[in-house]
Parts: structure tokens; sequence; C-alpha cells
């Protein structure tokens, strides 16, 4: 929209010729003294005696040689899922700019305050610049290979003593999606399942509900496609700080369908300034108000029969629940009034195509996966799924949370969603090339093998439990932190007392993060610096599921190396700790050996086409290195609003970045699937349908689609996902080339498309416009999970303990290999509830990401917001005596929390809440920890952490933390 | 002043326009929802700016600098209306037409002999102290006054003339100077008001004074103790108008420390006029107490005056010393030269 | 020949703060001078706005019309700069602003005041364009290479716009058409004594 100015040379000349006053209005001082003529130059020199030239800066690390060459080089921005194209200005090695990406279809040039400052990142003198050790607890500086000989030492001990399951191994979203392959292959062959990132903590739920509801755990559009919508409803999410450029798409469909946005959530966030309307509800009520819609919809005949009949199962039994929710108990419940809500429910269900926005305020919840799953519900109810302008548009959080949970960077599934049993392990075995029964010799019994491991949310219990309440030989002994905040996760004092208990704790980072601080550790722990992805190679997959190739900006400053080089170096100092200690297993031959190994790194491309190989079920076989770079060549080439590569270009055709699933080989040049489930295109042309995962049928009721089925399909109904033995029934199995059925027929002759690695069985059902997967129903009713309908049930720490009895929560259980307490904790809020009466939410600022420590650490994102603060309503803050940026103390129900930080009195949170960002750490309990970083690598704003207060809490299917819902007393310190 | 008046009428307003908002707040159920909103307020600029009748428009930013949470601030406009016109009128007329006052003055009556003519006898009018307190603030003033007026007139009168460089330089260091010179002019001005402040009591005398026209403008000299009517004025102007000169300058060296962006304009206001006012009046000064009238300068000079001209122009002081004189050595009145000793 | 305007669409801007570390970034501006800022209004409170704001390169700018030592002068562009090694940091700019433009680093006596630094719309001072003494002294001049200001570049809602006056306003003027409302462009009357007649 903004008006280049194509002619430099022209703009220069006419500027210049300003300077030299030649136009009307200016004078430049080089004219002025030249008029003023007589007597100036003697007394100019005079202005030599002047106090000092000014300067806009003193390091001036952006200055470009313009007589020079200077490089352009794109990456992806390393902050949030959106997935912003950074063009990088490089000159002698130096980053010296950042100029728009104007090409990119996502950002078109446009950054946040996060991504206009990434420059920083890579010149940051505040990161960690050489490997570093606790002695004493002093912090000493030593070699990459001591600190790798010390860790790996200590790692083989651990494993000899206690068995692998206790290293716990945590992963990263700012991975690439290799580095996060990697990781994950090093975990399988380390013979552990204790393995997890980011997305435990930000959208596991999501991906658990909607993978329960339809088929695949990911945003079902896109952010561009959001442009099509006539109706958003975003809820629980605040893109306008989590991802603002996602606003540019969302603001322009506002605008140009005229569309209703409406904004649903706690708090009047800066999203909910530019909403056609707002709804406050009571935190931790999403599913009243979704039923409440729902309970309008069914009242008055605006769901879509025809897409419910073909393609949804159960809706029935959501219609019974949904009668109990009546706008009375809606209000009494969630606060929402009913005819807003119906006017609401309405627009959604009659202005269509409409699209439900969620983020962490759906997902962060002990009912996380049952929100989803409710709202995914709405979707189906209304038929807004598979359509252009409708869908799950679920904003992921890090640049590579998508990716990095893709590749299983996660404690119950190998990459690619394929689970912990056999097949999958077997699945894997054949991509890796190493026999399945050496796998299993590398776990502590072929049981902890198929068992979730550890999730990061309870890691610290798994420390501290006695060691009868874990189900493994071992309590978790030692950490391998690898891009991970120690702030993210609820409960930070008992977090304290588990790193303390630690005998290993190993943080390979930028920047030495909240847990080098945390605890008051003395020994055994290592910071190793990490380069940013800018310092690296590597796709990483945007929220949307397309795929973009980063290209290393400049090489890794100071010390630090890249995720692979740490890992292959990592390895082999493994091997030789093995060796030192008489172990037989051994690691960087068996890993690498599929990979092109150089200076001492496997290259991302030899590990993409690993992926390529292997990653069949989500269809991350057609991205090859090769087509991920043409796309980043053509950026320019791609339609704003349907992301198709344009006619008579190299990518004609296909996807901006190949959304997954991208079906079979990279040259049956598949354009990738924009809007997941569309049966309004071929499956070759990017269509699909709802996945059957679930079997066939149920209670006597189909499972598979009935009249509905993607464009140009041979089979006119539902069908279930291919094997060998459908292709036979089907009569298709010939049609097999030989050599995918010498490859089947060589391997034991029975497969699925998903495990088929000669990706024959993929191809023969896409020749017959077939979806490999199968054409399933969405399932309104899920009956693996603990709620096969959602039902609302009060969060554990709850003002309201007069619903408490109506609507509890689920009774104590266990779950990944731990306790996990429901009721127990819940009944406490009868006593809590008096003493602690606000209800504490928490939440994200634009100009910090995740724990902060990276941001926080960027001058120039720090100086715009050097305090941590709570919001805090002018009612309750009047009630305490509590000013605008005065200081308070807050308080926590548990581990006698409190925090110390300042107020910000606003009407952006109702009455009796509170709200707190989470990106703030390195203050603790009044404390401040600035002296435990290593010099000159403290953040330049340190802070209290909101988890700090936050308490006990967890989503049963994933062990979602719950960050949105609890319980807080507030008073002026 | 208008302006005050009107950023209270905007706190007003700001404080009414939230109110309905505040009222709504007294909810029912702890974390109940109270406010379901449908109707977005007013965004518009004009309408903000009507609303608050021109008054500045302010938010809520996270930079910590207050000063860039306000968005815009018209009174700029009037800022900019005083110094460019106000203060350059007010100060050069002050000014030239103090010096043409002058001018014409001693064109039409010369230099104010003393009648008597020198008695060659002097008595002792000022102590070193005072002497060295009335040197050091005049001695800033006429830095401060220069270096000021220097900011308001040298671009037009300096600037041609020695170039933009060098005007520059000069007022980089007239900056400098000005800042720091402030401190030891007020401390000047608390030093004068201490010392003289008993004997510049305005009294009935001194009306008589100003009706006789200080005896400058008439003939015969009206009676006068130490300090006559005119000098009391200028003690006053200059305790006053310093005084208030000083605080509103130090406003202005520590910016934003005492108050915000309206207060330095009228900070500044107050110290622009006030000054160039003093400008004027003190140059009236330097002409009485130098050129313009016999025997006044050797007051601040050496300290002794000549009896004559002290007669003449301070009679009941003069009494008064001499029955001090006596007083104390017990010898016959003028007997022996008061500054003799 | 040009006008160079700023236009900050206030039902576009979310307060991201990219156009305030875009500056930060493309200028190497230390940390305490702000030449860009966000400004929301009725925060908390339907109605609420934001506006990013920075030296609107006023016509008839008060800033050249107060400055004691005439140290502004504005480029054909009508782009309004000034000189550095002329300011002498007395900050009348700063009280005569509308938009609180001028920003002072902190030097010296007392909480005096260095030389002035404001908005250069990324063109630069008078030094010779695109040399390190320019870029030290003022920041990037991405003029001289026929670019816009980078705030406005990377705008993450296009919502502040940077160009010619009139075209920037007939892309507004469009946009409102589209949607049906728009809350104005923010300082243009207080700066150039004109509506964008939307």
């Amino acid at each position: 929209m903004l008006i280049k100015r194509s002619e430099g040379k022209a703009a220069r000349q006419r500027l210049a010729a300003a300077y030299q006053g030649l136009s009307s209005g200016g004078l430049d001082r080089r004219s002025f003294l030249r008029q003023a003529g007589f007597g100036a130059a003697g007394l100019a020199a005079l202005g030599a005696m002047g106090p000092g030239r000014a300067q806009a800066s003193g390091a001036a690390t952006g200055v470009a040689d313009l007589s020079k060459p200077i490089q352009r080089v794109k990456n992806i921005c390393t902050h949030c899922s959106v997935g912003c194209t950074v063009t990088a200005e490089v000159q002698n090695g130096v980053w010296v700019g950042q100029e728009p990406a104007w090409e990119s279809p996502i950002n078109r040039g446009t950054h946040c305050a996060k991504g206009a400052s990434v420059r920083e990142l890579v010149h940051g003198d505040r990161r960690l610049k050489y490997p570093m050790k606790l002695v004493g607890g002093q912090w000493q500086r030593i070699s990459w290979d001591v600190a790798l000989n010390e860790i790996a030492d200590r790692m083989m001990k651990i494993r000899a003593e206690s068995g692998p399951d206790s290293v716990f191994l945590l992963g990263s979203a700012k991975f690439s999606n290799e580095g996060a392959y990697l990781f994950r292959k090093f975990a399988a062959f380390w013979g552990t399942n204790s393995v997890d990132h980011q997305a435990r903590i930000c959208h596991s739920t999501t991906v658990a509900g909607v993978a329960n509801t339809w088929g695949y755990g990911a945003q079902t559009n896109s952010y561009n496609d959001i442009r099509n919508s006539k109706t958003m409803i975003i809820m629980g999410g605040n893109p306008a700080e989590a991802h603002p450029v996602s606003l540019q798409h969302v603001l322009s469909g506002k605008e140009r369908n005229r569309a209703k946005l409406i904004v649903i959530d706690p708090r009047f966030t800066r999203t909910a300034a530019h909403a056609t309307d707002y709804v406050r509800i009571r935190p931790g009520t999403d599913i009243p108000v979704m039923w409440g819609m729902l309970h309008h919809i069914f009242a008055n005949g605006w769901e879509d029969k025809q897409f419910i009949a073909q393609r949804v199962f159960g809706m029935d039994e959501i219609r019974a629940e949904c009668a109990k929710w009546t706008p009375a108990e809606v209000e009494r419940v969630s606060g929402v009034p009913g005819e807003q809500l119906k006017q609401v429910a309405r627009a959604f269900a009659t202005e269509k195509p409409s699209t439900l926005i969620w983020c962490m305020g759906a997902t962060q919840k002990t009912v996380g996966t049952a929100n989803v799953r409710a709202f995914s519900i709405l979707l189906l109810a209304t038929g807004n799924v598979g359509l252009e302008g409708t869908g799950a548009n679920i904003f992921r959080g890090h640049c590579n949370v998508q990716g990095a949970t893709d590749f299983g960077l996660d404690v119950g599934t190998l990459p690619a969603y394929y689970g912990l049993d056999e097949g999958a392990w077997r699945h894997w075995s054949r991509v890796w090339n190493v026999r399945y029964e050496d796998m299993v010799a590398r776990f502590d019994s072929p049981a902890m093998m198929t068992t979730p491991g550890i999730p990061t949310t309870r890691y610290f219990d798994a420390i501290t439990l006695p060691k009868d309440q874990i189900q493994q030989r071992d309590r978790v002994k030692g950490m391998l932190v690898v891009g991970h905040g120690g702030n993210t996760v609820t409960r930070m004092p008992e977090a304290v007392k588990g790193l303390e208990a630690l005998d290993l704790l190993v943080v390979a980072d930028p920047h030495p993060t909240t847990f080098a601080v945390l605890g008051n550790r003395r020994e055994n722990t290592y910071l190793l610096p990490i380069s940013t992805q800018f310092e690296c190679d590597g796709s990483r997959t945007a929220s949307n599921r397309s795929v973009q190739w980063g290209t290393k900006v400049v090489n890794p400053i100071f010390e630090s190396k890249n995720d692979y080089e740490m890992m292959y170096r990592l390895c082999g100092a493994l091997d030789r700790a093995a060796q030192r200690s008489n172990q037989a297993v051994r690691f960087q031959a068996e890993i690498f050996k599929t990979f092109e190994v150089k200076d001492n790194a496997p290259t991302a491309e030899s590990i993409l086409r690993e992926i390529n190989r292997g990653a069949l079920s989500t269809g991350y076989t057609g991205q090859s290195p090769e087509r991920l770079k043409l796309h980043m060549e053509h950026q320019d080439k791609f339609d704003l609003v349907t992301l198709r590569g344009r006619a008579g270009t190299p990518v004609e055709n296909e996807f901006y970045g190949m959304p997954w699933p991208c079906w079979g080989k990279a040259e049956w040049k598949h354009p990738g699937s924009h809007i997941l489930y569309n049966t309004q295109l071929h499956v070759k042309d990017g269509g699909g349908t709802f996945r059957p995962r679930f079997g066939v049928e149920r209670n006597g009721v189909t499972l598979l689609a009935e009249g509905s089925w993607s464009k140009g399909s041979e089979i006119q109904d539902g069908y279930p996902e291919f094997t060998t033995a459908v292709l036979r029934r089907l009569g298709w199995y010939d049609d097999l080339t030989a050599e995918e059925k010498g490859w089947i027929e060589s391997n034991g002759g029975n497969f699925s498309w998903a495990t088929d690695l000669s990706m024959g069985i993929i191809r023969v059902a896409m020749e017959h416009g077939c979806v490999p997967y199968g054409n399933g129903k969405a399932r309104a009713v899920a009956w693996n999970l603990p709620d096969p309908v959602p039902v609302h049930r009060e969060p554990i720490y709850t003002p309201r303990t007069d619903l408490i009895a109506q609507y509890p929560t689920l009774p104590d259980r266990r779950g990944f290999r731990m306790p996990h307490l429901g009721v127990t904790v819940q009944n406490r809020s009868h006593q809590v509830a008096r003493d602690f009466p606000i209800i504490l939410s928490s939440g994200r600022l634009v100009e910090y990401e995740g724990g902060g420590e990276e941001t926080r650490s960027n001058k120039w994102l720090a100086e715009l917001q050097q305090d941590m603060f709570v919001e805090i309503n002018p009612a309750d803050a009047a009630a305490r005596n509590i000013r605008d940026g005065g200081w308070v103390w807050v308080t926590g129900p548990e581990n006698q929390s409190k925090a110390r930080m300042k107020a910000m009195v606003t009407e952006r949170v109702g009455r009796g809440v509170a709200w707190m960002p989470f990106h703030f750490a390195g203050h603790f309990m009044g404390e401040d920890q600035r002296r435990r970083y290593p010099q000159g690598t403290d953040p330049i704003v340190l802070g209290e952490s909101v988890n700090a207060i936050t308490t006990y809490g967890y989503d049963p299917v994933t062990f979602m933390q719950e960050t949105k819902v609890t319980l807080c007393q507030i008073r002026a310190a | 002043m208008n302006r005050i008046t009107r950023f209270l009428a905007a706190a007003a307003l700001a404080l009414s326009l939230a109110t309905p908002a505040m009222a709504q707040l007294g909810g029912p159920v702890t974390g109940t929802p109270t406010n379901p909103i449908t109707t977005p307020g007013s965004a518009d600029e004009l309408e903000l700016m009507k609303a608050l009748n021109g008054g500045r428009i302010a938010g809520r930013g996270s930079i910590p600098d207050v000063q860039s949470q306000v968005l815009i601030q018209p009174e700029g406009r009037e800022w900019r209306d005083f110094h460019n016109k106000t203060l350059t009128w007010v100060g050069g007329i002050a000014v030239l037409g103090m010096l043409a006052i002058l001018v014409i003055f001693y064109m039409s009556k010369g230099r104010i002999a003393i009648e008597a003519g020198p008695a060659g006898r002097t008595i002792k009018r000022f102590n070193g102290f005072e002497r060295a307190a009335h040197w050091m603030t005049a001695s800033s003033f006429v830095v401060l006054g220069l270096s000021g007026l220097n900011l308001t007139f040298g671009r037009f009168l300096l600037l041609p003339i020695i170039g933009p460089e060098a005007f520059t330089a000069v007022s980089l260091w007239g900056k400098i100077a000005h800042n720091y010179l402030a401190f030891p002019f007020t401390l000047g001005i608390v030093l004068l008001f201490l010392v003289w402040v008993k004997d510049n009591i305005p009294n009935a005398r001194d009306i008589a004074w100003f009706k006789a026209g200080g005896g400058l403008l008439g003939h015969g000299h009206p009676e006068a103790a130490r300090f006559n009517g005119g000098q009391k004025m200028v003690f006053w102007i200059t305790v006053l108008g310093g005084a208030l000169v000083s605080i509103s300058g130090y406003i202005l060296i520590f910016p934003f420390v005492m108050t915000d962006i309206a207060g330095m304009q009228l900070a500044h206001i107050v110290h622009g006029v006030l000054s160039v006012l003093m400008v004027a009046a003190m140059i009236a000064h330097i002409y009485i107490g130098s050129v313009g009238m016999e025997g006044a300068f050797d007051a601040m000079g050496s300290g002794e005056v000549d009896l004559n001209w002290a007669k003449e122009h301070h009679s009941l002081w003069v009494e008064q010393e001499m029955a001090k004189a006596r007083d104390t050595i017990g010898g016959p009145a003028g007997a022996k030269a008061a500054g003799a000793d | 020949m040009a006008r160079m305007k700023f236009l900050c669409d206030s039902d576009r801007c979310i307060e991201c703060n990219a156009c305030v570390t875009a500056c930060k970034n493309e200028h190497e501006v230390p940390w305490g001078i702000n030449r860009r800022r966000v400004v929301t209004i009725n925060d908390g409170r339907p109605g609420e706005r934001s506006i990013s704001m920075a030296c609107m390169h006023c016509t008839d700018a008060p800033c050249a019309a107060v400055c004691p030592v005439s140290c502004f002068y504005t480029t054909a562009d009508a782009i309004v700069l000034h000189d550095k090694d002329l300011c002498i940091g007395c900050g009348y700019c700063f009280y005569a602003c509308p938009f609180g433009a001028p920003q002072y680093p902190r030097v010296g006596n007392f909480g005096g005041r260095g030389k002035m630094d404001k908005c250069t719309y990324c063109a630069g001072g008078p030094q010779q364009d695109g040399t390190l003494v320019e870029y030290t002294q003022y920041g990037a001049n991405r003029i001289a290479e026929g670019k816009l200001p980078l705030c406005a570049e990377m705008c993450s809602t296009k919502a502040l716009l940077a160009g010619d006056g009139q075209m920037i306003a007939t892309i507004y003027r469009e946009r409102v058409a589209k949607r049906g409302y728009g809350a104005g462009a923010w300082g243009w009357r207080t700066a150039y004594r004109e509506t964008v007649g939307a």
C-alpha cells in the first residue's frame, strides 16, 4: 500500500538540490554560510570549539558502506508462528541492516516490534559467549570439548545408575524442523520418551482436541485466508500482541468484507479494541459460552444440517448437552447476557464463511482439550470447516512450534504423529536404517519404549516425588534444556526445589535463561552457547503449515554453535564417555549415518531429505530443500489471499510453502494443502476430507463420510485409510509399479499409506482421486477422551465455589507416569477463595516472547517494557489503596508465593480479575537474582515471574498447565 | 490565566468521560463481567480536541517517559506565538525603549552633576562584602542577560553577521554560561536581599520622593535615607524579579523534574517577560550608576562616596551616619573623614 | 514535487511498536531517545485507539519558527530536518512542537540537554548523503536510496503510511470508503492545517 520511490537516483538528485539551498523553503548549513558571507570565515572557527559533535549513537553496527556490495539474505523471524520473512543486509559477514521483505505473501514487508528488531539478537552483547560451568556457585569459562566431555560423563553415569529415563530432554520450538527432528531422533537413540518442548505449554491441548475431532492437530486454514471471512470470532487470544502481523490479514478481512470481528475474552485486549463486538466472560467459562451459542443455534435451526449429516459423527449428543445451557444458566456461570450471545451466535452461524480463532486462552486450562473440542464442534455444527474463509485458525506460539510438534518433540509420539506403538517404532527404524530390536535395546524395557514420557509441565515433580510414585526405574536426575526458558511453567517455587535436586543441569541456549539462575545450584551446571536460527540454515513451519527455508545470515557469533553441531558433538562426547565407562551403547555413528556431515555438523538439507522419506503421515514428503528454496526465491509470485503460485511462474499452482500435507515425492509436484479437509479441490490439487483415525464404525453407526467426497474422487462416498489390503479389495493393487511392489513385498507385504516408504499406496490412491488417509466423519463425540462430550468444569481454583458441586473438576487420577490431582485440589477453593479473592490470568506483551530472556536482552525491546506489572481493575485498586504505577505484592495460594511488581490500574480487566504478562524473570519472591547470571549476560530487564504465583492444575489429556485461571491477592507494597 | 483554566476544564472533562465507565464497574459477583460493550467511543482527533476544548490529548504508552504519552499538545502553538511575537516585541520595546529614553534624557539633561560640587571628603557607603555581592550578581546578570537576549534576538542581529557556525558556538557557550551563572546570580540575589532589605522597606518618604520625581525632573532633592525611592524600586525589582526569574529558570534547567511541558512553557513565559523587563530596568540602573550621574559609581566602585553627593541624595542617611560616628568616637560631627579609618 | 507526510490510521494501529523498533534498528537510536512512539487513548475502554506518533514534518514547522539558532531546514520533499552542528540543545523546539517529537540526550550538567534528535523521515541530515558521518549524526538516509521511512514500511498492519501527502490521503480515503469508518488522519490538522478529506 505504500508508495515506493522507484527512482532512487532521481530522489537523490531532488534531495541533493534541496540540501544545496535551491529549494524555496530550505537552507542548509553550507549554503547558509555562503550567503551569510562576510565575517564568517574567522568566526566560523569558533564552531570547532563547541562542546563536541552530536552523535546518534555510540557503537554504530548498522553502518553500511554503500559503495561496496551488500548481500541480501532471507530468513524467517524467530519469534511467533506467523512466519514473517526477514530480509537481512549483510556486509563483510556483519548484519548491517534489515529491509522490508515485500515479497513474502505472509508479512508483505511488515513486522512487529520483535521482528523489526531481530538484528539485535545477532549483535546482542548479552548473549552467552562461551561454554560455562558452575564451580562452587561461581560461573567459570570452559572450552566446548571440556564442557561436552564432562556433560557426557555425567549423562552416562545417570544412564548406568538410573536408566535413560532419568535424563529429561527438553527441546525447543525455536529449533528448525531439522533441529527438532534431530533432537527427537537423539532422544529415541538415548532410549527415552521424556522429550518435550514448548508445545506442551501452549497448544498441546489444541493438537489433542483438534486431532481427536477431525484428524490433524493443526490450523486448518491460514492467516491469509482470514481475508475471506465474513464473521470472525477471536476467543482466548490476543493476536494484536501475540501475532501482530496476523492482524494485517484479520483487519483486511474485516474491512474488505465489512466482516464482524467478535472478541470473546475476559480481558479487553488490544485486539478487542478493534472488534465490532466485545464479549467479556469470566475466565474459565469457555465451554458454557460455546454451548450457550450452540443452544441458540440449535434452538433457531441455524446449524448446517447437510454438513452435519454428511461429515459429522455424534452431533445429537452435543445437542442434548447444549439444551442444558439455557441463556439464564450461561449468564449465571459465565456472566454473558443471553441476548448478546444470541447475536454472536446468529452472526457466526448465518453470516458465513465464519472462522474461529483461538490461542492460549482456550488451551492453557485444566479443560483445555475439552475447550478445543467444543470450539471445533461449533465450527462443525455451523459447517465452517474445509472452505475458504472458515476453519479453526489456531494461532500457534513460537516460530516453529508447529514444526517441532510435527517432528515429535513430544512425550507421546515419534516424528509426524506416529505415536509410540511398535508399528511406529518399526516405521522409523526403517527410515533410520537401524534394526527395531536394536532400538528396543536402548530403552530400559520394551514397555518404557511405548509409554509416554514425563511432560515439561511436571519435570520437577519427577525429580522430587517419592520414587514409588513415578512409573519408571528412578526419578529424573539430569536435564538437558535446549532453547527453553525456566519461567514458563507454573508452580515455580516447586521447580526451584526440583532444579536444586538435579545431579546435572545443562542449558544450551543463546542466553543463560532463567534455568541458569533460578535454583541455588553450585555445581554440575553447564551453559552451552547456541546460535539463533539466524546463524543457521533450516526450514521452519509456520502456524498455517507453510514450510519456509531460512538461510544463514551470519556465522554463529562468539563461540556459539548451531543446534546440529551441538548435537553432533554431544553424541561424539557420549560415545567417548560410554567407552570410558564401559557401556556398549553408541550414538554418533548410528544417528548420523543417514546424513551428510560437514564441519562437524549434519547439513540441514540432508536431515530434511530424511524427513521427506519418513514423515508420510502428515505429508511432509513433498517439501524437498530444493522446492522450499525455490519458494523463497519466488515469494512474490504467490497470490495474497489464496497463496497459490501464479500461472507462468516456476511455482505455478503451488501453495506458498507447501502447507502440509504435501503428498508424495517432491517430483510429483503436489502443491501442498492450503486449507485442510477442503472437498472442493482434487486431492492432487490440495483437497482433502476428514481423516478417519478411529475405525470405520462406532456402536453400529458409520464413521465414514456419507455423500461427501473430495473433488474427482472415484469412490463417491466415505472410505477408510488406504492399505495394501484396501488396494487389493478395490482391485487397485496392480496400479503399483514394480519398484513399489518390490519394496512392499520385500519388507513384509502389509503396509498402510503412512508406513509404505515406497509411497506407492499414496500415489495410487491419489491417482484415483482419493485421499490416502481415507474419507471419514469428524467426531463431535470423542469416546477415547475423559469427557467424550465436553462439559463445563469449574477451574481448580475458582472464586465461584457455589458452582463446584454442580460442575466439579475430574477426580484424582494418574497420567504420564505420575499422579494427577483434581478434586482434592479443587476442594481447597472453599477456603482459598476467601483469602485470595482475585482471579489471576496471564498473557503476552507484544515486545517480549515466551520466557523473555532473549527479548528482555534486546535493548530496543527492553526499553519499551521496563517493569513487570499486574493489571488490576480500578474498583479493586481503589478498595486496596493501590495507585496506577505503584508497587504491589501479589500473593498466591500455594507455597506462600509472593511477587513484587508495579500495578497498572486499568479497565482492561474486569472487576475481580487481575492479569500479568508472563515474560518476566530474574526476580523471585522479592529477591533480585541479577548477580546470579554469568557476568554480562543478564537480561536488561528483570522482573517477577507470573509463574511464581500460578498453581496446580493440569489438563487430563496432555498435562497442559493451568495458567489462565488461578486465584491471588494483591496489596500495596 | 486562560491557559490554566483550560487545563482545569480538560481535566474535569477527562474525569467526566471516565465516570460512566467507572459507574459500570459496581458489578455484582466477583469475576463476573459487568460491561458488555458494543458501541465504541470516539477516537476522532477533532472530536477529542473539541471535547477537551483544544487541550492536550494524552493516553497510555509503554515507555516510562510520561511526556511520550502526550499525543498532541496544541499549547505549543500559543507558546510559539508568545516566543516569536509577544516576547520579541515586549523585549524589543522594553530594551530599545529604555535605551531611547536614556539617550533622550542624556541629550536633554546631560550628566547630573553634584550641585554643590565635590566636597573632596568621602563617606563610606558600601562595604566590601556588599560590593562583592553586588558585583557577583551584576556580572552574572550581564552574561545571563546577554546570552538570554541572544536566544531571542541573536538570530536576527548576530547570526547574519557572524554566520551560523560561529553563532552556534556563541550561543552554545552562552547556553552553558547561562545555565551555570544562574547559581551565582541566585546566590547574589539572596545576599543582596539579606544585607539590604532592612533599608529598603518602603515608607511615606518614598512617595514624596517619587512625587518630586526623584529630583531628576524638577529642582531640589527630596530627602532620602540610605536608599531613596528609586533605589528601593531597583532593589525590589532585582529581588522579586530575580527570584521569579531564578525559579522559572531552574524549572527550565531541570526539564520535567518539577513540572510537565505546559508548566515549562509557562515557566518560560514568566522567565522571558520578566527577564527582558529586568534587563530594561537594569539598563537604567547602569546608566544612572555610571554615566548618568556624577559620583554615583563610586558607591559600588570604591565604596566611598563624596560627602556632598551623599548629602544631596541621601540627606537623612548622612545625618544618621554622622550621628553614629559621633556616638562612637565622641568627637565633633564630621571631624573625621568617614572613610579614613 | 512530492510533499512527504505521515498518516497513522488509528483504526488499523494495534500498538505493536514495530515502528518504534524499526526506527531504533535502522538508525541505531540509543536508549532513552524515542524518535517514534505509540500512544493509546481510551486504554482498556471501548473506543480504545492507538496512534503512532513522531515528527510530522509540519507545514510552517513550529520548531523551525522558534529555533534561536535557525538550525532547521525543509527539503524539497517538505521534510523538516535540522543541523546538529548548529543545534545548541536549548529545548525551545520541544516547547513548540505539538507532537513532542524533539528528543534530547542527557549530557553533562543537570538534566542538561544535548543536541536535539528527532525523526528525520529517514532522510539523514545536512551531511553528504550516505556517508558515515551522516549516519552517526542522523542515522540512515533511506530517502536518498529511493526508499521510504522504515517505520511505515514495516508497520505490521499497514496503519502507518508514509509518502506523498496526496497519495497516502488517497489510500486512506479509499480504505475508509471500503470499510465505512475512519477516525481521521491523526495530527493532520495540527501539522498540515488540512484534513485528509475522508
